[in-house]
Order: C-alpha cells, then sequence, then structure tokens
C-alpha cells in the first residue's frame, strides 16, 4: 500500500470533523434559514407555502417578541457590564501576591462548574417569598420591612435573573482577566512608578490598554453566552411573571414546540442569528486573533 | 520584590472573606437545607436540633435519580472521548499538516463555537427524529458532540501548531509515515492538553440542557432535565430538589478541586466555554 503524503493525512484527518459540522451544524443553519420562508405549522400537516418575508414582517407587529427581544437585550447588557467590572476588580485583587491566592481560585471556579439548571434552583429556593433566605437576610438587616415575592413581580424577576447570572460568572471572568494580567511584565509597572505615575494613572494607561485583547474575547464570548439565555430562567421564573422574563430563546423555543409554528420559529431563530452575526462584526480583531492563534501557535 | 503594605494585606484578606461568603453561600445552603426536616426549612431555622437523611432517599425513590446520573455520565463521557480522538486529529490537521484552507475551516470552527443553539433545534430534532434516535444515548451525543469538538479544536490546535516542525521531520527521514508520526509523537506529546480539554469538554456535556430537553424527553433523560421533574404544580419538594442538587454538583465539584491545577491552567490559556 502506498503511504499517504502529509497533505492527504491531512485532509483525511478532517474528514470526520468536517462531516459532523455539515450535518449537525452548516445544514440546519441553511435549512432554519429556507424554513423561515415558509408558512410550516404541525397543525396543517407537512405542508410548507412559501410566502416570502411574511414572517419577518410579522414580528414587527408582534409585542411579544419586541418584549422578548428587550428582556435578552437588557439581561445581556446588564449582565456581561456588571461581570466585566466585577471581573476586573476581582483579578486585580487574585493577582496581589499574597498568601492564600490559590484558595481564591479554587473557589472561583464552583459556580463555574455546577450546571445553571442547579444553581438556577440554588437561588429559586434562596428568593422563595415565604421561606427564602434572602428576604431572612434583608429582614434581620432591616433593609426590607415585609418578605418581597421577588418572582413574582416583572422588575425583581429580572432583577434576580441578573443577579444570579453575575453570581455564576463573574468569577470565571475575573479568572480569564487574570490570565491577562499575569502576562503584563511587572518590570513595566515598576519603570511607571519610578516614573512618577500613580496607581490609578498605571492602571488606565498600562494595565487597561495591555488587557485590551483578553477583555474584547472575553466581552464576546460573553456577550454571545449571556444573548442566548435560556436554561436559568427555565429554572428560576420560565418567563413569568406573565411573559416579562421570557428571552428570545424561550419565545422561540416555545413558538416552535408548544405553538407547532415552525415558519414563525425559524424566522425567530434566524433574526437571532442576524443579531449575533452583528454582534460578531463588532469584535473582528477578536476573531482575526483566535484564527491566526489556530494558524501560527502564538496564544 | 515589591514590599506590599499592611493595609493592602488587610484589606485583600478582608475580600477574600467576603468574597467566599458571597461565592460559596447559596452552595452552603443548598447542602445544609438538603439535610433539614421540611418543618425546619420551611421554619427558616438555620441550625435545626434535628437533621435527617429522608431527602436523599426521596431524591432517588420520587424520580429515578440513578438513572439520570447514569445517562449523564453516559452521554457526557462518550461525547467527549469522541471529541477528543476526532478533534485531536483535526487539530493535527490543521496545526502540522500543509493542508489548504485552514482559514475558512478554522472559522467555521469558531462560528459553530459561537451559534445560539436555538438557531439550529429544529432541524436537528427533524434530523434525529428521521434516523429514529429522539429519547435515546446515540442522538445526544452526537449533537453533544458538535459543541465539545469546537472546544477540542480551539484548545488543541494552538498548542499544535506551536510544537516544532523539526521533531516530526526527524522521524520521516527515518521512514515513518505521517500516520506513524501521529502516532508515535504527537499523541505523547498531546496527553496534558488532552486531559485538560477532556475535564472542560465533560462538564460542558454534563451541564447541557436544552438539547437534553428537546430530543430526550421521555426517556434517557439527563440530570438537568431530570431536576426539573421534582417540582409539582402547587409543590415544591425543595428538601428533594436540594439533595437532588447535591448529589448532582458534589462529584462535578469534587473533580473540579482534585482537578483545579489543569482547570484552571485550562481556562487561563484560552480554553473559552460557551
Amino acid at each position: 500500500m502506498k503511504t499517504l503524503s502529509r497533505k492527504q493525512f491531512g485532509y483525511l484527518c478532517l474528514t470526520p470533523t468536517i462531516l459532523i459540522f455539515a450535518i449537525f451544524g452548516v445544514y440546519p443553519v441553511l435549512r432554519t434559514i429556507l424554513i423561515s420562508m415558509f408558512r410550516f405549522r404541525l397543525q396543517t400537516g407537512p405542508t410548507k407555502t412559501f410566502i416570502g418575508l411574511e414572517n419577518y414582517i410579522r414580528m414587527f407587529s408582534d409585542t411579544r417578541f419586541f418584549g422578548a427581544l428587550l428582556f435578552t437585550l437588557g439581561f445581556t447588557i446588564l449582565t456581561v457590564g456588571c461581570e466585566v467590572v466585577l471581573g476586573l476588580l476581582f483579578a486585580q485583587m487574585m493577582n496581589l501576591p499574597i498568601k492564600g491566592q490559590g484558595v481564591l481560585r479554587v473557589v472561583v471556579l464552583i459556580p463555574w462548574a455546577i450546571p445553571t439548571m442547579v444553581s438556577g434552583f440554588m437561588w429559586k429556593f434562596m428568593v422563595h417569598d415565604q421561606y427564602g433566605v434572602f428576604n431572612q437576610i434583608l429582614m434581620s438587616t432591616g433593609l426590607l420591612d415585609s418578605f418581597i415575592p421577588w418572582l413574582s413581580q416583572d422588575g425583581t424577576a429580572r432583577f434576580i435573573l441578573i443577579l444570579s447570572d453575575i453570581w455564576k460568572t463573574a468569577p470565571y471572568v475575573s479568572l480569564l482577566i487574570l490570565a491577562g494580567l499575569q502576562t503584563i511584565p511587572a518590570s513595566l509597572m515598576e519603570a511607571a512608578e519610578i516614573d512618577g505615575a500613580n496607581a490609578l494613572k498605571r492602571y488606565f494607561l498600562i494595565t487597561l490598554p495591555l488587557l485590551k485583547p483578553v477583555l474584547a474575547t472575553a466581552i464576546l464570548f460573553r456577550i454571545i453566552s449571556s444573548f442566548k439565555v435560556f436554561t436559568v430562567i427555565v429554572a428560576l421564573t420560565n418567563g413569568g411573571p406573565g411573559y416579562a422574563t421570557e428571552s428570545l430563546t424561550m419565545y422561540t423555543m416555545r413558538t416552535y414546540f408548544d405553538a407547532g409554528n415552525y415558519g414563525y420559529g425559524s424566522a425567530l431563530a434566524t433574526f437571532t442569528l442576524l443579531l449575533t452575526c452583528v454582534i460578531a462584526l463588532f469584535f473582528t480583531d477578536v476573531i482575526k486573533n483566535k484564527i491566526d492563534a489556530g494558524r501560527r501557535g502564538t496564544r | 520584590m515589591k514590599v506590599i503594605r499592611k493595609s493592602t494585606i488587610f484589606s485583600f484578606y478582608l475580600f477574600a472573606v467576603f468574597f467566599i461568603v458571597l461565592i460559596g453561600f447559596p452552595f452552603f445552603w443548598q447542602l445544609l437545607n438538603s439535610f433539614k426536616y421540611e418543618r425546619d426549612i420551611f421554619s427558616l431555622t438555620w441550625f435545626p436540633s434535628a437533621y435527617t437523611l429522608e431527602n436523599y432517599y426521596k431524591a432517588f425513590t420520587v424520580r429515578p435519580l440513578h438513572e439520570y446520573l447514569g445517562n449523564s455520565f453516559i452521554i457526557a463521557t462518550v461525547s467527549t472521548l469522541f471529541a477528543l480522538v476526532i478533534g485531536s486529529l483535526s487539530s493535527y490537521a490543521i496545526g502540522k499538516t500543509p493542508i489548504k484552507g485552514k482559514t475558512p475551516i478554522l472559522l467555521v470552527v469558531l462560528s459553530i463555537s459561537l451559534l445560539p443553539p436555538i438557531v439550529i433545534i429544529n432541524p436537528i430534532y427533524t434530523i434525529i427524529r428521521s434516523l429514529g434516535l429522539l429519547n435515546s444515548y446515540t442522538g445526544l451525543i452526537l449533537v453533544n458532540i458538535l459543541f465539545t469538538l469546537t472546544i477540542v479544536i480551539w484548545f488543541l490546535t494552538p498548542y499544535l501548531s506551536s510544537i516544532p516542525v523539526e521533531i516530526e521531520e526527524a522521524a520521516e527521514i527515518d521512514g515513518a509515515s505521517p500516520a506513524q508520526c501521529f502516532m508515535k509523537i504527537i499523541i505523547p506529546l498531546l496527553g496534558p492538553g488532552v486531559f485538560t480539554v477532556g475535564i472542560l469538554a465533560f462538564i460542558q456535556a454534563w451541564n447541557e440542557y436544552l438539547f437534553a430537553l428537546v430530543l430526550n424527553p421521555i426517556t434517557i433523560k439527563t440530570v438537568t432535565v431530570g431536576l426539573k421533574m421534582y417540582e409539582a404544580d402547587n409543590y415544591m419538594p425543595w428538601g428533594t430538589i436540594m439533595a437532588a442538587s447535591a448529589i448532582i454538583v458534589v462529584p462535578l465539584i469534587t473533580l473540579v478541586l482534585l482537578l483545579q491545577k489543569r482547570i484552571i491552567g485550562g481556562l487561563m490559556t484560552g480554553g473559552m466555554k460557551e
């Protein structure tokens, strides 16, 4: 048998990945985009009628869709914003050369490793209106006069969802930022100090600019991940009260599997895809860096 | 080394205590309440005089938690193993062989790792149904491979690209084929990297909910789907839910504590999850 050249062997190695990506990634994306241009419902059987952009036009007059979109955007901005600010702060503390840092780095992993469904239930239990420890603590410290039904009011339900996401993810973000901080040479900071730059100035003129690539990567991945929020909502509020905490993913899921409207569901899913692409366009540097890292072996 | 002021050290420890309490409290509260009688849970007694294992007994008898655990374990393990094998082959192809189209391939890998699952859920449901694989191990494993594979490729490709090509060239001069090079040289070098990324992929697959809900709603339920089953319409058996959660989480936390060095290293060198 003739031995394969390196190039041929390379293509052979790549085949399984390409098959999986094509069947379970690329084809489903194209299929969703296609179906979004059809009237296609479970109730009317397998008949699909081409209707062009009608499903998209319907979205403009769908208040439930706008509610879900606004909630998802608000959730994404607030969670990612808070997580980055807290992450920067935590990472700064975790970078101090003081004994006991190892413990912090391990503690940080706990919320990250817990499945979202489980952490959702932990929070649901803590904020329960009658026997939730959250109410008890707030009352005993005098911050509250009476128990609040956190998950049955629009504003507080949203607040708890955001808080639980920050609890779960800010520590992880701080670990990513810490990795960036550790690549900044100490000599650089010392030189700036000798030149008379105070701590605040050093932070904004040296640390932050050098952290930019790490921050941009973390922010991109966090935005995308926050934007597809679903599981934590299932655990905590199921979209309620009313539709107050229904995310885009949750509304799309219900359009598909509860209402059986595959055409309109596909249009909603395609909209999510488009928004994701728009977000990614703001981070072309990150994408370029990631691809270069794969090609050249520099991280 | 720079001298650190006493006040800095003091505020660090203050911060550390605050941080640990804040992060650890929900987990601590879950564990504590999983051992309480229902009356103590409902009366918000922090440290009651009596504790019980009843909740743990119920967690396994009210619902088949052992089955959920087994299913999740099988699905997460098998999809991780497949992703590791397929992913290291691909990383080798991208990182070390002179194939064409590396940039488009990497772009597809990145796009899939950023892709919101909702975009593909319905066609995937249709594919898996037409293959007769709803409520099976295979269907969910196949879909899990898609996302764990991207983690593996992202992690291993830069790692492989940075291994100097001379090592393999020397072997090729001695008459080794590319396949032999991969088996004899690359695989041993990959060892630690594969292990680290394997943990990250396993955790991703273990925690997955959306596809598990849609593809396996009736049988072969995973832990994330199963946990939701304890909820009744007008009654929340909190003690049982907390016990079930503890059982789901404790092995995971143990794993994380045992392998913390590798996981931290893995996350910090760019193993971006989700």
